[in-house]
C-alpha cells in the first residue's frame, strides 16, 4: 500500500505527510439538548464503511490545511466524489 | 575442474583469480563467479542439508528460489551462495549440519519421515505435559537453518536512494530493454531494473539464432549497449525488486560491486507507469528424490556452462517439458556433455528444428516420458524414467539429471500490485486478468517464446507506458501492436506437476521438506484451500518462499479436488519478493531529534541528557539523580532552566479569540493585556490534553504556550476543531523559532535587574503579568512572571538565535549570587512540592479536568463557543465514580514510594503519579490519582510497591500544595 | 502411529434452518465461544459462519504473543485466566498449542517509562502474576542480543520482565478449537457469509446467509476487524471503532538466538523467535481506516531501522515475508463485549485491536456463560459499550491514542 492524498494546496502527496481526521460527521452540534448518547454518537461512533467514505485529512507535514476527500477503504485509493444518489 | 574459458557468452573473467575459505581449505574461483559456482568448479556438490530430514542439497536453479545453496558467509547466515558474487577471502561454512554438508550425522532423520506427517508437531509431544518443555528445546535446536551470534555486527555500508521515474521497467531482458528504449523515445526519465549483474535475461547465455546474422546472446548485448547509451535511461543492475505498492511505488535493493561505495542500497521508486517484464522461471518437476545433488533445472545446467564456463556433469539425463530443455541438451552436448537420454513430458508440440538437432547428435529422445525416481545417496547416480501413466520404466546411469516440468512466469510484482491472476489453460500460467492502473506487461511472462515477439511486446508496453505519462504514442503503439500480432503468440505450456509416484520423497517445497504425500495428508485432514495447506504443511514458508512450490501447489490441489471442479487458485505472494537484509532496509537509519538553542551550553555545563519526545533535554546536572543541590539552590538562591521545548504560538486575525474560546476551557475574552492567563485544553471527553498560558498582545492577537509534548499537534488541533466554521485567523508555530529561559529563586529579580532595561519592581512587574523589554539594550524578550516551581520566577522568551547570548549574559550576572543550572528532574520535584501538575504524569488518557481539581479553569457559560470538552464536563461533574488527584505525605518521611506504585485495599484504588523525598520540607510527599471516595483529607492510603512482598507503605492525604500554601514566595 | 487421516473438524455439515445460536466469524473468539458453549453449557446446536476459512483474519495474522501484564485490574484477571488456559486446553483438545512461555521483555527507554511500567508491574504482582522491572544490566544478562548502548535513538533504561508470558502457535489454537468444537457437535460452515441479521420486537430472530436463512434467537458477531462495519450495516448500531491495518513480518529461520519476546513501545516494535527459528516482528499500524490488509514500504523500512537499533545483530538477517491484518481499535484500547443491549439475543465481541489473541480463550468462555444464561458475568461487565457515553474510558492506555481524530 502506498497511499497518496490530494491536498487542495499542495497537490497529490505521499499519505504519510497527512494525518487522518476521521469520518465526516458534520459541524459540532449545538450544546443544548445533547444527551450522553447523542454526544457520544457524534464524538466516538463511526460508520466503518467498507467502501467509499468522505473523510477529513490534515496536511500535517505540509501546508497544514484540513480538507475532505473521498477514499475507498477497500482499496485505500482516493476516488472522485461519487455522484449523489437520487 | 577445467573451465570452458573461450565461450563468447561467459560472464566470468577466467584470467582474474578470486579465492575463498571453506572447510579449512582455500578454493580458487575467478572474477564473476558466485560463491556456489566457485565451489562447484572445485567439485563441491553438496552445499547444505535440509531443514527437517537433513537431506543433502545441491545447486538447483542458480537464481536463489530455494535454500539449497544457503551457507554461512563471513558470519552471515542463510546467504544464497548461488547468486552471491565471490569476493576474495570470503569465509564460507555449511549450515544445519552435525559434521559437514557431505557427511551429516543427522542424515538418519531422512528415514524417520513416517513419524513426521503433515502437521505432526500439532499432534505430538504434548502428552504427558511434562514432555513438551523438553521437546520444545529439541525442536528449537533442530529448526532454523543458519546460525548468528547475538553480538554479531554487520560490516559495510548500506545506503538508500529515492529515484523518481516516469517509467519503471522491471526486468532487463529483451522485453524490458525494448520497453525501456521505446519509453525513452519520448524523452521520459526511465529506470530499468534487473536482478542479475548484467542485462540480457534469457537471451544472455543462448547461442541459438536470433536472426540470420546474430545469435540471441549477441542480440542481448546489442540491446544492452543501446540502453546504456541512452542518457534518459538509468540502469540498475544486480537490483532485485522486493516490493510493489499501489500508486506505482516500487522498492528494490541493489548489490554493490567491487568498485561501489555501498555493499547494498535500498531503492524506493515512485513511477508514473510500470512495465513488468520479469520473464519466467522453471516449474520444478516432482518425482522421488527430485532434489538430490546432481539434479538441476535446465537454465541452471545451461548457464553453468555458458555463463560460468562449467560443464555441469559428465553423463546426463534430461527430463524436461519445454523446448528450452531440448535447446540446452543440444548445446551442452556440443560443449562436451554426454547425454544418455532426453525425456520430454510432452507427447507433441516440440520445435522440429530442435528434434532434428537431437537426432543429428544421436541423443536418444523419449516423448511422454518423465523421471520418476533418482537414485544415489549423496548424489544422483542413476535415474528411472517412466511413461506419464507409469506403465513402462527404464533406468539410466548418470551424474547429472536436468529436470524441469515447464515454465512459470514471475508474477510476484504483479500480485503485489494487486493484479488478479487466473489460470490460463493454454499456457499453463497464472496470468493477470486485470492489470492495475498504469501497469503493463511484456515478454516471456505473457507466454511468448519467439524472440521477435518478445521484443515486439516490450516495445508495445514501453509505448503504452509513455502514453500514461501524457505522450501521444497511439500511432506507434498501433504499429507495434500489429507487428506483435503478426508474430507467434503465447505458446502452449505443460500442466504436469508430478511423475506417477506415491510421493513419499517427492519434494514440493525444498526449504520445508514438504512432500507430495504431506500435501495429500493435509487435504485429507480438511485443509482444502492452498493458503491453508501452506500454513499446515509449511510449504512455501521457508527462505525461498513460493519460489519452488508457488506454482505447483495450486495445480496439485486442484488436481486432487478434480471432482469438485476446482480451478487452481494461486497462493499469496508477499513482500519482500527476495529476502532482504535488515541492514539494507534500514539504510542510513537517521535519528531525527531536536536540540534546543542552548544544547551546547547545557552540555558544557555537565547536563545529563534524555530524550523527551522529539527533544533531547538536560534532565540532571550532576550524577546525583536526587538533584538535591539543584533543588536547594532554586529554593534558597537562584537557578536557571532551559525551557525552550515549550510549545509557543501566535494566533491573530479577526476570529482569533473565537478560536481560543473553542479550544480553551476558560473565558479567553477575559484575558487582559499585560496579564498572563493559565488555562487548559480538553478533548471531547473532557480529558485534559494540554495546559499553558495565554498572553494578549493586542486585539485578536495572542501569544500562548503549550506543553512540550503537545507542541507538534496544536496547530492541527485548533484547525481541526474550527474546520467547519470558516473563521479567519492565522496560527503560527513559534516553538523552534524561539527559546525560553526560566530564572527562578529568591534572587531571580536581583540577577535579572542587572541586565534588564526595565523596572522589575513588584508594582511595575507583578506576579502573573507579562512585559516586553530588552536585555542589555540589545536582546528583545517577552517576559512572564510565573511560579511553576513555586518561587519568584521569570520566563524569558526570545528569538532562538539570541538564546546562547542571553543565557551567558544571565549566567554572568548571576555569578555573584551563585546562580546554577537546574534540569528537568529538579523542576519536577520543585513543582511537585507546589502540587503543580505535569500532564501525562499526573494524568492519563481518561483523566478529565475535574478529576485534576482544575474545575476552576472551566467557564461554563459560553455555550455558543461550543468549547471542546464542555459537554463532557457537564455530563460528568456529578459522577461520583471517578478518579481524583490528591496530595499525600508518607508516614515515613524518608521513604517515598516509587512512581507508578499502586494504591490498594482489597482491590486497586489508584496509583502514585509522582512522589519524592522533599529536601525542602524534609518529608516524603507525592501526588496520586485515587477513587474519589478515598479522596477526603486525612484518608490513609496503602501503597503497594513492586517487589514489596506484601508489605505496604502508609501514607495520608494532606492539603495541597505542600510548600508555601499561600503562594507568597512566587509573589515576593 | 497416526492411522488414517480424518478431517480435523469433521465432515462438511449441512446448513440447518435453525440453530440455538449463530456465531458470525470463524476466528479465535468465535471458535472459543462455540467450544465453551457446547462443552460447558450443553449447547451443541450451534453454527459458526465463516465467510472465508477459519483463521483467515486476525487469528492467522497475529504474531502469537501471550501475556497478562495489562494496565488495569479490569483487564489483568481475564488475561491471566487465558494464560493459565493454554496448557489446559492443550490437554483438553489433545492438540499441541505449542505454548512457549519464554517470558516477555518490554523495553523502557527513560526513567519516566520505567515509572509507567511500574504500574503494570504492581498491578500484576497484586494479582499474583510474576512481573518485574529490570535495569539495563540485568536485562542484558537475560537477553544478550539487546543493545544497551547509549548511542541509539532511544537508549534502553531497563525493561518490564513478565516470565509467564510467551508465544502460542496461533494456527494450532484455531485448528484445535475447531476440532474441539466439532467434536461437541458445533457446525462450522466455511465459505458461508452472513448477509443480514433479523430482529422482531427488539429480539433476534434469524440470520440470512449466502446459503439460506437460519432461524435463531441468539447471534454473536465476533468477526474481528469486520465486526463494526457489519453491525452498523445489519443492525444500524454504530461503534467507536477505527479499523486499521497492522503489519508483521518474519526473517529467515535461525538457530536459537533470541530467548524472550522483546518489545518496545518507543520503537513500535516487538520481536520474538518462533519455534521454527524465524524472528517474528511487527507492530506498526497505518493510522487511516481501511480493509485492505496491504503492507507498506514505509513500515518494513521503519521496522528495519528500529531493529537495527535495539537488536543490532539482526542487521545480518533477512526479512522473508511481511503481511498485514486488521486491528479494530477502540478509543481506550480495550474491547467491547456486550449483549442483550439494545437487542435481546444480540451479542458482540469486538474492538480487540491488536490484542485479541491473548485472551481469546478466557473471553470465549465467559461469553459462552453470558450467551447461555443471558446474564453478563462480572468479568465482562467493564467492557460494556455504554462506558463511552459515560466518559469512563478503560485506562488500558495511559497516553492519548493517535488514530482517533479527537486527541
Amino acid at each position: 500500500m502506498a497511499l497518496t492524498i490530494s491536498c487542495p494546496n499542495c497537490g497529490k502527496r505521499n499519505g504519510y505527510e497527512f494525518r487522518y481526521g476521521g469520518e465526516d460527521k458534520g459541524p459540532r452540534p449545538a450544546e443544548e439538548g445533547l444527551t450522553p448518547q447523542s454526544w457520544c454518537d457524534y464524538v466516538h461512533m463511526n460508520n466503518c464503511v467498507a467502501g467509499i467514505q468522505k473523510e477529513w485529512w490534515c496536511h500535517k507535514n505540509g501546508c497544514g490545511a484540513w480538507f475532505t476527500i473521498f477514499r475507498n477503504t477497500l482499496t485505500n485509493l482516493e476516488v472522485e466524489e461519487p455522484e449523489a444518489k437520487l | 575442474m577445467n573451465r570452458l574459458t573461450k565461450l563468447p557468452t561467459l560472464r566470468i573473467d577466467p584470467s582474474e583469480n578470486r579465492s575463498l575459505q571453506y572447510k579449512g581449505q582455500t578454493y580458487q574461483g575467478v572474477a564473476g563467479d558466485t560463491v556456489a559456482t566457485a565451489l562447484y568448479a572445485n567439485g563441491v556438490r553438496v552445499f547444505a542439508r535440509s531443514l527437517k530430514y537433513h537431506r543433502p542439497r545441491g545447486l538447483y536453479s542458480l537464481d536463489g528460489e530455494c535454500s539449497n545453496t544457503c551457507m554461512q558467509v563471513d558470519d552471515i547466515p542463510n546467504v544464497r551462495t548461488e547468486n552471491t558474487l565471490l569476493k576474495n577471502g570470503m569465509q564460507v561454512k555449511d549450515q544445519n549440519v552435525k559434521g559437514s554438508a557431505e557427511f551429516d550425522w543427522m542424515g538418519f532423520m531422512d528415514k524417520l519421515d513416517c513419524l513426521m506427517p503433515a502437521g505432526f508437531y500439532y499432534r505430538t509431544m504434548h502428552k504427558p505435559a511434562s514432555l513438551w518443555p523438553i521437546a520444545m528445546k529439541q525442536v528449537r535446536n533442530a529448526a532454523g537453518l543458519g546460525k548468528i551470534a547475538p553480538d554479531f555486527r554487520m560490516k559495510g555500508d548500506y545506503t538508500e536512494i529515492y529515484p523518481r521515474a516516469a517509467v519503471c521497467v522491471i526486468g532487463g531482458g529483451a522485453a524490458g530493454m525494448t520497453a525501456a528504449l521505446a519509453a525513452a523515445e519520448s524523452g521520459l526519465r526511465v529506470v530499468l531494473l534487473d536482478a542479475r549483474p548484467w542485462l540480457g535475461g534469457c537471451f544472455d547465455y543462448r547461442v541459438s539464432a536470433y536472426d540470420q546474422e546474430k545469435a540471441l546472446y549477441q542480440r542481448a548485448r546489442e540491446l544492452a549497449k543501446a540502453v546504456e547509451a541512452t542518457p534518459n535511461i538509468r540502469v540498475f543492475k544486480h537490483t532485485a525488486v522486493v516490493g510493489v505498492y499501489n500508486n506505482n511505488l516500487i522498492t528494490a535493493f541493489q548489490v554493490g560491486g567491487e568498485s561501489d561505495s555501498f555493499n547494498e542500497r535500498y531503492l524506493e521508486i515512485r513511477a508514473t507507469s510500470v512495465v513488468v517484464a520479469t520473464g519466467c522461471i522453471e516449474r520444478p518437476l516432482l518425482f522421488e528424490n527430485n532434489e538430490r545433488p546432481g539434479i538441476m533445472q535446465v537454465g541452471c545446467a545451461h548457464r553453468l556452462a555458458r555463463t560460468y564456463g562449467l560443464l555441469p556433469g559428465n553423463q546426463a539425463v534430461f527430463s524436461i517439458g519445454h523446448d528450452l530443455g531440448l535447446e540446452a541438451a543440444a548445446d551442452l552436448f556440443d560443449l562436451g556433455l554426454q547425454i544418455a537420454c532426453v525425456a520430454d513430458i510432452r507427447a507433441d508440440g516440440q520445435d522440429p528444428q530442435l528434434l532434428l538437432a537431437l537426432t543429428k547428435r544421436n541423443i536418444p529422445f523419449l516423448r511422454g516420458w518423465v523421471a520418476c525416481e533418482a537414485h544415489g545417496s549423496r548424489q544422483v547416480e542413476k535415474v528411472t524414467l517412466s511413461t506419464i501413466d507409469g506403465s513402462a520404466k527404464r533406468q539410466f546411469g548418470c551424474d547429472l539429471l536436468v529436470a524441469s516440468a515447464g515454465l512459470t512466469p514471475i508474477t510476484g510484482p504483479l500480485t503485489l500490485a494487486q493484479a488478479k491472476l487466473k489460470y490460463d489453460m493454454h499456457t499453463g500460467y497464472f496470468l493477470p486478468v486485470d492489470l492495475p492502473a498504469k501497469t503493463h506487461i511484456a515478454g516471456r511472462l505473457t507466454g511468448l517464446q519467439h524472440a521477435l515477439a518478445i521484443e515486439a511486446s516490450g516495445r508495445l508496453a514501453g509505448l503504452n507506458a509513455a502514453a500514461d505519462c501524457g505522450f501521444d504514442t497511439a500511432k506507434s503503439a498501433a504499429e507495434a501492436g500489429q507487428q506483435l500480432n503478426a508474430l507467434p503468440g503465447p505458446e502452449r505450456g505443460t500442466r504436469l506437476v508430478s511423475a506417477p509416484v506415491k510421493g513419499r520423497k517427492s519434494f514440493i517445497c525444498f526449504d520445508e521438506d514438504t512432500t507430495l504425500k504431506n500435501i495429500k495428508q493435509a487435504i485429507e485432514m480438511g485443509f482444502d484451500v492452498p493458503e491453508l495447506i501452506k500454513r499446515f504443511t509449511s510449504a512455501g514458508t521457508g527462505p525461498g518462499q513460493g519460489g519452488i512450490p508457488g506454482h505447483n501447489l495450486p495445480l496439485l490441489v486442484s488436481e486432487y479436488q478434480a471432482r469438485t471442479g476446482a480451478k487452481p487458485i494461486p497462493t499469496t505472494v508477499r513482500p519482500p519478493l527476495v529476502p532482504t537484509f535488515i541492514a539494507t532496509y534500514a539504510g542510513a537509519n537517521h535519528d531525527m531529534c531536536k536540540r534546543t538553542p542552548l544544547h551546547d551550553l547545557q552540555k558544557k555545563a555537565g547536563g545529563v541528557f534524555r530524550r523527551m519526545g522529539v527533544w533531547r533535554r538536560a534532565r540532571y546536572f550532576s550524577e546525583d539523580f536526587s538533584c538535591r543541590e539543584e533543588i536547594l539552590n532554586v529554593r534558597n538562591n537562584v537557578g536557571l532552566l532551559d525551557a525552550s521545548t515549550l510549545g509557543k504560538f501566535r494566533i491573530h486575525g479577526p476570529d482569533a479569540l473565537k478560536a481560543l474560546q473553542r479550544v480553551y476551557v476558560s473565558n479567553m475574552a477575559k484575558v487582559a493585556e499585560g496579564r498572563v492567563k493559565y488555562s487548559a485544553m480538553c478533548n471531547d471527553d473532557g480529558c485534559v490534553i494540554d495546559d499553558g498560558v495565554v498572553v494578549k498582545l493586542a486585539e485578536n492577537d495572542y501569544y500562548f504556550t503549550t506543553s512540550t509534548g503537545r507542541a507538534g499537534e496544536t496547530v492541527e488541533w485548533i484547525r481541526f476543531h474550527t474546520r467547519y466554521d470558516g473563521w479567519d485567523f492565522h496560527l503560527v508555530n513559534l516553538t523552534d523559532a524561539m527559546g525560553v529561559i526560566n530564572i527562578s529563586g529568591p534572587n531571580a529579580c536581583k540577577v535579572l535587574a542587572k541586565v534588564a532595561d526595565t523596572d522589575l519592581a513588584n508594582e511595575a512587574f507583578p506576579f502573573s503579568s507579562y512585559r516586553e523589554f530588552t536585555i542589555r539594550k540589545k536582546i528583545p524578550v517577552r517576559a512572564m512572571r510565573l511560579g511553576f516551581v513555586g518561587e519568584l520566577s521569570y520566563e524569558l522568551h526570545a528569538d532562538a538565535s539570541y538564546m546562547p547570548a542571553l543565557w551567558q549574559i544571565i549566567e554572568e550576572a548571576g555569578q555573584e549570587f551563585g546562580i546554577r543550572n537546574f534540569g528537568v528532574e529538579a523542576q519536577n520535584v520543585l513543582r511537585l512540592e507546589k502540587c503543580h501538575i505535569i500532564l501525562g504524569q499526573e494524568s492519563e488518557q481518561r483523566t478529565n479536568l475535574l478529576d485534576l481539581g482544575l474545575g476552576f479553569l472551566w467557564h461554563r457559560n459560553k455555550p455558543d463557543a461550543k468549547t471542546v470538552g464542555a459537554v463532557a464536563l457537564r455530563q460528568t461533574e456529578k459522577d461520583p465514580g471517578r478518579f481524583r488527584l490528591v496530595g499525600f505525605k508518607m508516614e515515613d518521611p524518608q521513604r517515598p514510594p516509587r512512581d507508578g506504585s499502586i494504591i490498594v485495599d482489597q482491590r486497586i484504588r489508584g496509583y502514585v503519579c509522582t512522589a519524592r523525598k522533599s529536601f525542602t520540607l524534609n518529608e516524603s510527599v507525592g501526588l496520586a490519582l485515587v477513587d474519589a471516595e478515598l479522596a477526603a483529607l486525612g484518608t490513609r492510603l496503602e501503597i503497594f510497591e513492586d517487589e514489596c512482598n506484601g508489605k505496604r507503605l502508609d501514607a495520608r492525604i494532606v492539603p495541597m500544595p505542600f510548600y508555601d500554601p499561600q503562594g507568597e514566595r512566587m509573589k515576593m | 502411529m497416526f492411522g488414517r487421516f480424518k478431517p480435523l473438524w469433521g465432515k462438511k455439515p449441512q446448513l440447518k434452518s435453525s440453530y440455538d445460536a449463530v456465531i458470525i466469524g470463524g476466528g479465535l473468539h468465535g471458535l472459543a465461544t462455540a467450544y465453551f458453549l457446547a462443552k460447558e453449557h450443553g449447547m451443541n446446536n450451534i453454527a459458526i459462519l465463516e465467510k472465508r476459512y477459519i483463521g483467515f483474519g486476525g487469528a492467522g495474522r497475529n504474531t502469537a504473543i501471550v501475556r497478562a501484564n495489562q494496565r488495569t485490574q479490569e483487564n489483568v484477571p481475564l488475561y491471566k485466566e487465558a494464560l493459565d488456559l493454554w496448557p489446559i486446553l492443550t490437554k483438553e483438545l489433545d492438540y499441541n498449542l505449542m505454548f512457549n512461555n519464554c517470558g516477555n521483555l518490554n523495553l523502557m527507554h527513560s526513567e519516566a517509562a520505567m515509572n509507567t511500567a511500574r504500574m503494570n508491574v504492581c498491578t500484576a504482582q497484586f494479582h499474583g502474576i510474576k512481573s518485574h522491572l529490570l535495569d539495563a544490566k540485568q536485562l542484558k544478562e537475560l537477553e544478550p542480543a539487546i543493545n544497551i548502548s547509549p548511542d541509539i535513538t532511544y537508549p534502553i533504561h531497563g525493561a518490564m520482565f513478565h516470565p509467564p508470558g510467551g508465544v502460542v502457535r496461533h494456527d494450532a489454537v484455531v485448528w484445535g478449537l475447531a476440532k474441539g468444537a466439532a467434536r461437541y457437535g458445533v457446525h462450522i460452515h466455511q465459505q458461508t457469509e452472513a448477509t443480514a441479521i433479523h430482529t422482531k420486537n427488539g429480539k433476534i430472530t434469524g440470520v440470512d446467509t449466502n446459503r439460506g436463512r437460519i432461524h435463531t434467537p441468539r447471534v454473536l458477531v465476533s468477526a474481528g476487524g469486520y465486526s463494526a462495519g457489519m453491525i452498523n450495516k445489519m443492525l444500524g448500531i454504530r461503534l467507536p471503532i477505527s479499523v486499521l491495518t497492522i503489519q508483521a513480518m518474519v526473517t529467515q529461520p535461525l538457530k536459537p538466538v533470541l530467548n524472550h519476546v522483546v518489545s518496545s513501545g518507543m520503537y513500535h516494535a516487538y520481536a520474538n523467535q518462533t519455534l521454527k527459528g524465524e524472528i517474528a516482528t511487527g507492530a506498526h499500524m497505518d493510522p487511516w481506516p481501511n480493509y485492505t490488509t496491504l503492507t507498506t514500504a514505509h513500515y518494513i523500512k521503519h521496522q528495519a531501522e528500529a531493529l537495527s537499533d535495539f537488536l543490532p545483530f539482526l542487521r545480518g538477517v533477512k526479512f522473508m515475508r511481511t503481511w498485514a491484518g486488521l486491528a479494530d481499535m477502540t478509543p481506550d484500547m480495550a474491547p467491547i463485549i456486550d449483549g442483550n443491549d439494545p437487542i435481546d439475543g444480540f451479542y458482540m465481541n469486538c474492538g480487540w485491536g491488536y490484542f485479541g489473541f491473548k485472551s481469546c480463550t478466557a473471553t470465549g468462555r465467559y461469553l459462552a456463560k453470558f450467551m447461555a444464561g443471558g446474564q453478563c458475568p462480572d468479568m465482562l461487565k467493564p467492557f460494556t459499550l455504554r462506558r463511552y457515553e459515560k466518559h469512563r474510558l478503560m485506562g488500558e492506555t495511559a497516553a492519548l491514542v493517535s488514530y482517533s481524530a479527537d486527541n
